[in-house]
């Protein structure tokens, strides 16, 4: 009878809490110290001797993890290059000032090989709209347009090159001015610019879209560097600054408009 | 003497892709080192006047078909100065043995500074008046710099693959 009632009275204190759980969690914070040293010393003890025990194991588990290892490194590298070119891709190809208009993307493939022409080489031809006379724009603007086409290529005359000219307005569109290219190093120059046109550095220049021209209207080309002013002249020179990085292409979109449209 | 000619194309080719993968990318102040007329000079300088007019023609044609630039300009002018350097080469006056040890890059710069100028001059005969307008000065000096810099590596290249083959092309 008096074990029953013992048993219940420890049962009820169990389960209630109380003294018991006081009195363990003293014995846990006396004997936890120990308790970790010997774990620290013993399981790299244990360790070894298992180790040695299982050598093989261990050896063919440390390749197995190195490979994984390896692998999810590698997986990493590429995701961050894809980031990258997606980045890329995003930045150059981003052109709100063609409007409306179709446009195809493509990559530069290689560029010029001879310093007296400034042209570029693209992965998208005739089999994908490209066709001969297209303007091709980048992220700034208007970076030149196609000279000749493949089935799958297609070779792009920049606007930096010497034998390039392009018609420009600014600001309200009431003046023309002639653009030219002027060699890789040398950016865009205008010649004979009248002398009643109020320009200053910094001002827009965008294609003018004349009727027949060969670009359409709006597309931005360059900014006005310096403007030189000879004595007794009646016209201005300008120097410009492309829009576009013209040097460092990887990207470009073909606008899918023909001259004649 | 074909031994020599199947190996000089196949360095040729070589060459040309270096020089329309690697060259056409890395330039220099905007200006590229072209790699397929110091091949020919190097090989005129050797004294290999045959095999020199036919690797700047070879190599100049190829690149020629990738540029935008009149047709077989590259390649008319690389056979000039590689004719040009093979008159002195045959002389042993730019030898990489018998001449002082600057003579060879001196002469390659030379060929460096003149290569553009015939080329922009070249531009005229064919109506293209525009390859004067460019940066000229620019691409004489990066060449001329470039040609002094590898002259007499390239020269050595020549020289080896030329004297390949049981008979000497000359």
């Amino acid at each position: 009878m008096l074990a029953v009632v013992v048993t219940l009275i420890v049962i009820v204190l169990y389960a209630t809490g109380g003294v018991f759980s006081g009195l363990r969690t003293a014995a846990n914070t006396v004997v936890e110290p120990f308790n970790w040293s010997v774990n620290e010393v013993a399981r790299p003890v244990g360790h070894f001797f298992a180790g040695a025990v299982n050598y093989s194991d261990v050896v063919s588990q440390n390749q197995k993890l190195r490979y994984e290892l390896g692998e999810a490194q590698q997986r990493s590298n590429e995701l961050w290059s894809y980031e990258r070119q997606l980045e890329q891709e995003s930045t150059e190809l981003d052109v709100p000032f063609v409007g409306s208009l179709p446009t195809v993307a493509a990559q530069v493939t290689t560029l010029s090989p001879t310093s007296f022409a400034a042209t570029v080489d693209i992965d998208k031809g005739r089999n994908q709209g490209v066709l001969a006379g297209m303007p091709v724009v980048a992220n700034g603007g208007l970076v030149g347009s196609v000279l000749s086409t493949t089935p799958n290529g297609a070779t792009v005359r920049l606007i930096s090159d010497t034998s390039s000219s392009i018609g420009v307005t600014f600001a309200n569109g009431t003046t023309d001015i002639v653009v030219s290219g002027r060699g890789v190093n040398n950016g865009l120059a205008a010649t004979s610019v009248p002398l009643t046109t109020t320009l200053s550095p910094g001002t827009l220049l965008a294609t003018d879209g004349l009727e027949g021209g060969l670009f359409p209207p709006g597309l931005p080309v360059a900014k006005v560097a310096t403007i030189t002013l000879t004595p007794g002249a009646a016209t201005y020179n300008l120097t410009l600054r492309p829009t576009s990085d013209l040097r460092h292409l990887s990207y470009v979109d073909v606008v899918l408009w023909e001259p004649s449209a | 003497m074909r031994r020599t000619v199947v190996i000089a194309t196949l360095v040729t080719l070589f060459l040309v892709a270096i020089q329309l993968d690697i060259l056409s990318s890395l330039r220099f102040a905007g200006t590229v080192v072209m790699l397929v007329w110091l091949w020919p000079v190097a090989m005129g300088l050797a004294g290999f006047t045959g095999l020199a007019v036919y690797v700047a023609l070879l190599g100049g044609l190829l690149v020629d078909t990738h540029a935008t630039t009149p047709f077989g300009l590259t390649a008319l002018v690389g056979a000039l100065v590689a004719y040009g350097a093979s008159l002195l080469g045959r002389e042993g006056v730019g030898d990489l043995d018998s001449a002082a040890y600057w003579v060879t890059p001196a002469l390659a710069t030379l060929a460096g500074f003149v290569a553009p100028v015939l080329y922009a001059a070249g531009g005229v005969f064919v109506f293209n008046f525009e390859l004067w307008r460019g940066s000229l000065l620019d691409v004489m000096v990066v060449n001329a710099l470039a040609f002094l810099l590898f002259a007499r590596l390239v020269t050595r290249l020549a020289r080896t693959v030329a004297t390949v083959g049981d008979r000497v092309w000359r």
